[in-house]
């Protein structure tokens, strides 16, 4: 029965069809929790005692920076399953996810750099927690381009999962010596473990926006999945069918 | 020890075939110092307080220049294909092949940093550090740049393609090599740093040929 379900995820029509429904849902849930979080983090949310207004690009910036990370994560699992199962849906998600996951690292770097003006002074620091999200964004970038140093996509897409994979078991050693060289970065807005230091009022609201960032990272990995999906299978009757279907 | 000695073998005689491929690094490295004081300014006080950054850099990039020639020719040639029906496993007759690159072309390499290090007017203590450094963590760094090139080997436009993946994942190396020389220079111990780094390249030497084999396989099956 387990297994019956891992198997369909093997059909790339299996998935293009049902992937439609839940990007549908995922882009109404990122809209939604967009809207509601960004109008309460901009316009209601209580100004910072220190930083003023400024702060509130925390709104964007916390949960692009959230996700720039995550979605590495989830590039390394695919990898796995790309490795030891070579399921072809495994690649696709890693090509998927290289492109949205090294968008979000631009942005956080980008919104960090915008912040960082009016906090420090300044719009590049070398402190830990930029490198490291710079090495982040190169990883991403390394990625990237390997694939399409490559014409036979099978053979780029199993490169690519090495290089992820290596990526991921090296990414937490970098992180660790980075933050080892230099620490000036405030501390994580948000953990897990702990009671945050900021009023509900405030995090409230970025929880709302890191739920929505998620589901619009869901609604870009899916559209971007089903695209290629139709690419790679272009010869397949099934993709075709549409395709005379469209016309 | 048959098959190992086999292949260190072979290793020294195509070294000794082309004893020109071990200079050409020491040749980049030399000209790329040399530039230094050019850019910069001859005052010896600034060379040599950035001086062993620059020669970490320069040796990094030395030891990528010949990062796709590391498996290319033996790929070409099907040395690697019959590796695999070795009765040895696949990744360590890799493993063998990289300790002798880094004892034939890096070691060697390596040798002339305290020349490159007085000329920028390093103290003498320093370069002894840096050199400790270099020996430790090149292992490393050579098995990062043999996985490079085995990442691109069917890649069809991959000339400097390796060298930028590959450079965000030296970041420890260099971040753990630089504190101990600030530590050496400042007069501090650096043991335990030094452990870091060896302990990185230890890692590095038994899991990186794992990821090679795997790199290697796929273009054995793949493009024939």
């Amino acid at each position: 029965m387990a297994w019956q379900w891992f198997h369909q995820w093997g059909s790339p029509r299996w998935f293009y069809e049902r992937a439609e429904r839940w990007q549908f849902w995922a882009g109404w849930i990122a809209l939604v929790l967009l809207v509601l979080g960004t109008v309460w983090g901009l316009a209601i949310a209580p100004v910072d005692y220190q930083q003023g207004h400024s702060y509130r690009i925390i709104y964007l910036h916390v949960p692009v920076a959230f996700l720039a990370q995550a979605l590495y994560l989830g590039m390394a699992v695919a990898a796995v399953v790309l490795l030891v199962w070579r399921m072809k849906l495994a690649d696709i998600a890693i090509q998927a996810l290289a492109v949205v996951g090294c968008a979000f690292c631009v942005l956080a770097l980008v919104s960090g750099a915008i912040w960082g003006k009016p906090t420090w002074g300044t719009y590049w620091v070398w402190d830990a927690r930029l490198t490291s999200m710079l090495i982040l964004a190169f990883l991403y970038l390394g990625i990237i381009g390997l694939r399409s140093a490559f014409i036979d996509p099978e053979l780029a897409g199993k490169a690519c999962a090495i290089l992820a994979l290596v990526g991921a078991i090296n990414l937490p050693i970098i992180k660790y010596s980075v933050e080892w060289w230099n620490t000036l970065h405030q501390p994580a807005s948000l953990k897990l473990t702990e009671r945050p230091a900021m009023p509900a009022s405030m995090w409230v609201p970025l929880l709302l926006n890191i739920c929505a960032y998620y589901a619009a990272a869901v609604y870009l990995l899916f559209a971007s999945m089903r695209t290629l999906v139709l690419r790679r299978e272009r010869r397949a009757q099934w993709v075709q069918a549409l395709v005379r279907a469209h016309d | 020890m048959d098959i190992e000695r086999r292949i260190i073998a072979r290793e020294w005689r195509l070294v000794m075939a082309r004893p020109g491929d071990i200079l050409k690094p020491m040749w980049f490295l030399l000209v790329v110092i040399s530039l230094i004081p050019l850019a910069l300014s001859p005052e010896s006080s600034l060379l040599a307080e950035i001086g062993p950054a620059l020669i970490w850099v320069a040796t990094l990039l030395a030891i990528l220049l010949n990062m796709e020639s590391l498996f290319k020719d033996d790929f070409i040639d099907g040395v690697l294909e019959q590796w695999t029906f070795w009765p040895r496993p696949f990744a360590w007759c890799l493993a063998i092949k990289l300790l002798t690159h880094w004892l034939f072309q890096i070691v060697p390499l390596i040798l002339i940093t305290p020349v490159v290090g007085l000329m920028l007017a390093i103290e003498v203590h320093v370069i002894v550090v840096l050199l400790v450094t270099l020996l430790v963590a090149t292992p490393a760094l050579t098995c990062f740049s043999g996985l490079g090139g085995a990442l691109t080997l069917g890649a069809t436009r991959s000339s400097v393609l390796g060298v930028l993946v590959m450079l965000p994942l030296f970041v420890p190396v260099v971040i753990l090599a630089a504190g101990v020389i600030t530590r050496a220079t400042d007069g501090a111990a650096v043991g335990p740093l030094m452990a870091l780094l060896a302990a990185f390249s230890l890692a590095a030497g038994l899991f990186i040929p794992i990821a090679i084999a795997a790199a290697i396989r796929l273009n054995i099956g793949g493009s024939t």
